[in-house]
């Protein structure tokens, strides 16, 4: 008797154990517009796991046809609090959200995810999303590139200086900016250099003046007035406060559930 | 027939040249030493002398262009013809070696006004060229050891130096700016002015070269020469160097004057032109009031060079030392500075961006 009861409590614990995990952890994929084919989403769905364990942060994304009249805020963010996303007791995670019918997307974070994504660093995903290609279609790309950046923007975040205003991370096209400028700068500066150094070796010149016989003195001036012809004014509006300069930082709101989210949105 | 002088040495007869070191004449030989004044007087009695044998001179010696390109002097230390060019005035004997003036050349209008005597020697000439190849780094390496000094000529160059009064009147459109804010506007006020400027101005001995052998710009680069140490005109300081007459007249060499006295003339006004935001020059007149024009020996070190083939002239003031002359350039080591320069410039500027953008 008492073995069966024990047989029935350990069989129960292992199919709580079993299930937990699949009650716990909702799909980090959700593909309700269909934008992936099924190896995409497979492939995108095991790389947001890996990413979601690695760094304790739930990374979701999130299709849909419509919001059904929600705002992508509201919309992004209830989803993910009703969705049961989040780790920890702060529910660490984020979700990003592709309202194919108004065309907006929005990224919602939550938790640990607030601080180490900063309004900037959402700007800059927005940017980069679109880099990659979602408003061309190509989804997979661009979803796979969100992916990765959250990796980075959390493996950053883990410093304790998450990527803000002013230090966003580089992207290619930066450093390429960045190499053009410092080559070409390069090169106009050796170039004055040598010119001097080429200039030394050429000493016969005309002259143009004869200030050396200026009798010293001798410039008497008869006459010098000034006759006004006429003014101008022009006018420019000051420029009110100058934004940025260090501001950064996450703005946060609360969600209808109550907590506390911090994100931001664009159309693509 | 010429007529040709030469300085004996009145203590041995040997010929005596002028030494720039002593300002005075000196004799190589005996080591004499001798004032200008004192060779002053004895110049004047061989002149005379000099001039009734010109006198004597046939006119049909002098026919069919023969004064003009070469002309023949026969030395009269040794006798020997020498052929030099119409407007040589001093040189050496090719036979002797003997210095000789040719004093028919300063006869008449030709006559220079004055003269600065040469204050640097031969070897300080050829020591100033060693120093300005010194310091260059894309001369090529081997030019100093390879290029072969082919000659280094003490010349007094003939110049003709320009005084001149000017009056100008200019007139300049300028320009002053003020700023203010006021609520939410940044004002700029813009006021336009007409500007006028009249007065005189002088210049002294502005100098332009008037011997045609003479490349102009080399002259200009060793500009300016010390009009202090000009000295009343005697043919004895040409012993020992070498002297040009004029061959470009006084009206030729006029126009490259006005040239740059207008343009200091224009520069000296505008400069008096100040507190304004810009100031640009409108036109107006600049018109010569008086001017005289005298002629005068500048004295000048040549040297000429040859390296590959190719003819390198240099040119030394014989009074400040200025010293002056194109250099090859190694293109070679000119793109090798210029890719080194590039690479460690461009990787300090790439390093610097990276840090701070």
């Amino acid at each position: 008797m008492m073995k069966k009861i024990i047989c029935a409590l350990l069989a129960l614990a292992l199919t709580a154990l079993l299930a937990l995990p699949a009650l716990a952890a909702p799909p980090l994929l959700v593909d309700e517009a269909g934008l992936l084919s099924e190896s995409e989403a497979a492939a995108l769905e095991e790389k947001l796991a890996a990413l979601s364990a690695q760094w304790k942060n739930d990374i979701v994304i999130v299709t849909v046809d419509s919001t059904g009249g929600a705002s992508p805020e509201a919309f992004a963010d209830d989803w993910f609090d009703y969705g049961g996303y989040g780790q920890g007791e702060s529910y660490d995670g984020l979700l990003l959200l592709l309202d194919m019918d108004t065309r907006d997307w929005h990224i919602s974070t939550c938790g640990g995810a607030i601080d180490a994504f900063t309004d900037a660093g959402i700007e800059f995903l927005g940017k980069r999303l679109i880099a990659d290609g979602l408003s061309d279609g190509e989804y997979a790309a661009a979803f796979n590139g969100f992916a990765d950046w959250c990796g980075q923007f959390l493996a950053r975040a883990e410093t304790g200086r998450p990527y803000d205003r002013g230090s966003l991370p580089r992207t290619a096209g930066d450093y390429a900016k960045i190499l053009l400028l410092g080559l070409g700068g390069g090169l106009l500066i050796a170039f004055l250099f040598t010119g001097s150094m080429k200039k030394k070796l050429r000493t016969v010149r005309r002259k143009q003046q004869a200030a050396d016989y200026l009798r010293p003195g001798s410039l008497q001036l008869a006459y010098a007035n000034e006759q006004l012809l006429f003014r101008n004014v022009t006018r420019t509006l000051r420029n009110s406060d100058t934004p940025s300069s260090g501001g950064g930082g996450s703005t946060t709101h609360k969600s209808s559930s109550g907590r506390s989210h911090g994100g931001g949105g664009g159309k693509f | 027939m010429s007529t040709l002088l030469e300085y004996k040495c009145p203590n041995c007869a040997g010929a005596i040249q002028f030494d720039s070191a002593s300002q005075q004449m000196e004799c190589p030989f005996c080591g004499a030493g001798f004032t200008m004044e004192s060779l002053q007087a004895m110049d004047e009695g061989l002149g005379q002398e000099q001039r009734e044998l010109a006198w004597n001179a046939p006119e049909a010696a002098w026919t069919e262009g023969e004064t003009e390109g070469m002309a023949v002097y026969l030395c009269q230390s040794c006798a020997g013809e020498i052929v030099a060019d119409a407007t040589t005035a001093a040189t050496k004997c090719p036979y002797c070696d003997n210095p000789v003036v040719m004093k028919g050349q300063f006869s008449g209008a030709l006559r220079p006004d004055a003269v600065i005597p040469f204050k640097l020697d031969k070897k300080a000439a050829v020591a100033a060229l060693q120093k300005h190849l010194m310091g260059k780094r894309l001369l090529p390496k081997v030019f100093r050891d390879q290029n072969h000094l082919d000659e280094v000529k003490g010349i007094y160059v003939p110049f003709w130096l320009y005084d001149a009064d000017m009056e100008a009147q200019l007139r300049y459109r300028t320009t002053q700016l003020r700023r203010w804010s006021a609520g939410n506007y940044n004002y700029t006020e813009t006021s336009t002015f007409y500007v006028y400027r009249g007065g005189r101005l002088s210049f002294d001995r502005v100098p332009v070269d008037g011997s045609s052998k003479m490349p102009d710009d080399l002259m200009e680069s060793i500009e300016p020469f010390d009009w202090r140490d000009a000295v009343d005109f005697q043919t004895a300081y040409l012993a020992g160097y070498l002297a040009d007459k004029y061959d470009v007249d006084r009206d030729e060499s006029t126009h490259r004057a006005n040239e740059r006295i207008r343009r200091s003339t224009e520069n000296a006004f505008a400069k008096t032109v100040t507190g304004y935001a810009s100031v640009t020059p409108e036109g107006g007149s600049v018109n010569l009031l008086g001017g005289t024009v005298r002629y005068a020996l500048y004295p000048v070190w040549l040297l000429n060079t040859t390296w590959r083939g190719k003819k390198f002239t240099f040119a030394m003031n014989g009074q400040t030392g200025k010293f002056v002359g194109d250099l090859p350039m190694d293109k070679g080591a000119y793109f090798r500075w210029l890719a080194g320069a590039a690479a460690v410039a461009g990787a300090v500027l790439t390093g610097l961006l990276l840090l701070l953008m």
